[in-house]
């Protein structure tokens, strides 16, 4: 981000950037930068905190009149209010603990729809809510989705993937996929818990996740580097694979 | 998690040992007072529109989304799974501020809001950026874009 930063500023437009990392802002000295203690992923903080936005932003913008560049660095003083664990949250639906062996066959397929049907109902009431959801990038509905990743290992009745996208990619789209599908699912109630809460408990007590982490190891198993590539980093968040102890 | 001492021990690690480009120069653009500025947000969350090719690892290229475009219509697309998706997910201004841009705009704190927003994704070498940057750049000069800001995720 602070590289571009720079680009733009080089092409003559004045640009100023939020930094996450301040250590990376620090070091490339672009010209404009607002820090903010917030979790990556969160530029502006808190969701549905207008206020709290409009001042991360009002803070941030208004360094494009400052004067004693050509290096800027400010710090936003206050932290993301829903960052903190809320005590006793549960998401709104109810799911059975996942088995321990997990084989991909027809039983695991029938086991996640199962599962994504118990789901279902909340991801509906939060889209509701919400007026959008951020499932799409695979343009495969859940069921089919579960389709995909359950039958991945076997490559037997796969849809084709888009032209110039690989089965892999396709793959880690789909994941995504389901990842949002429960967590906007898990989102459907009215409290904001902190990301890590909501995180462990995917990670812990669903089938989907359980089936993430098989896909992983066999994508991690296979010779080719893309393949490898996308078990490694585009699958299970390094905090996961820390917390869980994988391999 | 508030600073790079809370992140799990892999990412800081990634982080501290990613290589960043270093600049001979320092541009250090001036413009009019924020009441008179034209605004665009360009963010690196790999935002794509629903329907568009998602980024994937290596990208450099970027994705334009107009102003109009409606907020269910917005995906990210970012390879790395290490960052919070769940604010984006409950809303878009998390990433994208554009309801807080209209905010300030109708308030006259900034001048107006730019036809059109861009996102690239991080997690890829940034010299590869740079001849797209520029051509973002020339975008938003037709615009005649004055402030652009740089969120990242």
């Amino acid at each position: 981000m602070s590289a571009l930063s720079h680009y733009l500023e080089a092409e003559g437009v004045p640009t100023v950037a939020i930094s996450l990392i301040r250590l990376h802002t620090e070091r490339i000295e672009n010209p404009r930068s607002l820090w903010v203690p917030f979790e990556l992923g969160r530029p502006l903080g808190p969701p549905r905190d207008a206020g709290f936005q409009l001042n991360v932003m009002t803070q941030a913008l208004q360094l494009l009149t400052a004067e004693n560049g050509p290096v800027i660095l400010a710090e936003f003083p206050d932290e993301d209010p829903t960052s903190v664990d809320l005590p006793n949250w549960a998401p709104p639906f109810d799911l059975a603990p996942p088995e321990a062996n997990l084989v991909f066959d027809a039983a695991l397929e029938k086991a996640l729809q199962h599962e994504a049907a118990k789901a279902l109902a909340a991801y509906e009431q939060f889209v509701k809510i919400n007026g959008r959801t951020t499932v799409g990038l695979s343009r495969m509905d859940v069921e089919v989705i579960i389709k995909y990743v359950a039958s991945f290992p076997a490559q037997t009745g796969q849809p084709e993937p888009p032209q110039g996208v690989t089965a892999v990619q396709l793959l880690r789209w789909a994941v995504d996929d389901l990842k949002a599908f429960y967590l906007e699912a898990m989102s459907a109630g009215p409290a904001i818990p902190a990301s890590r809460q909501m995180q462990t408990w995917f990670w812990d007590r669903t089938l989907a996740a359980r089936v993430i982490i098989a896909l992983r190891r066999l994508l991690l198993g296979w010779d080719d580097k893309q393949s490898q590539l996308v078990g490694r980093m585009n699958l299970v968040p390094s905090a996961q694979v820390q917390r869980l102890g994988l391999e | 998690m508030v600073h790079i001492s809370k992140l799990p021990p892999a990412t800081q690690t990634s982080m501290a040992n990613l290589e960043t480009p270093s600049f001979a120069d320092r541009p250090f653009v001036a413009g009019p007072a924020l009441s008179c500025r034209r605004v665009a947000v360009v963010s690196s969350a790999g935002l794509v529109r629903r329907g568009e090719r998602p980024f994937v690892s290596g990208d450099t290229d970027f994705r334009v989304i107009p102003a109009e475009t409606d907020p269910g219509d917005i995906l990210m697309s970012h390879v790395s799974v290490n960052f919070d998706r769940t604010g984006f997910q409950r809303d878009l201004n998390v990433v994208l501020p554009l309801d807080r841009l209209r905010t300030m705009a109708d308030n006259g704190d900034i001048g107006s809001i730019a036809a059109n927003h861009y996102s690239f994704m991080g997690a890829t070498d940034p010299r590869g950026m740079q001849e797209h940057a520029r051509t973002v750049a020339g975008r938003l000069k037709e615009d005649q874009v004055n402030a652009v800001l740089l969120t990242p995720v």
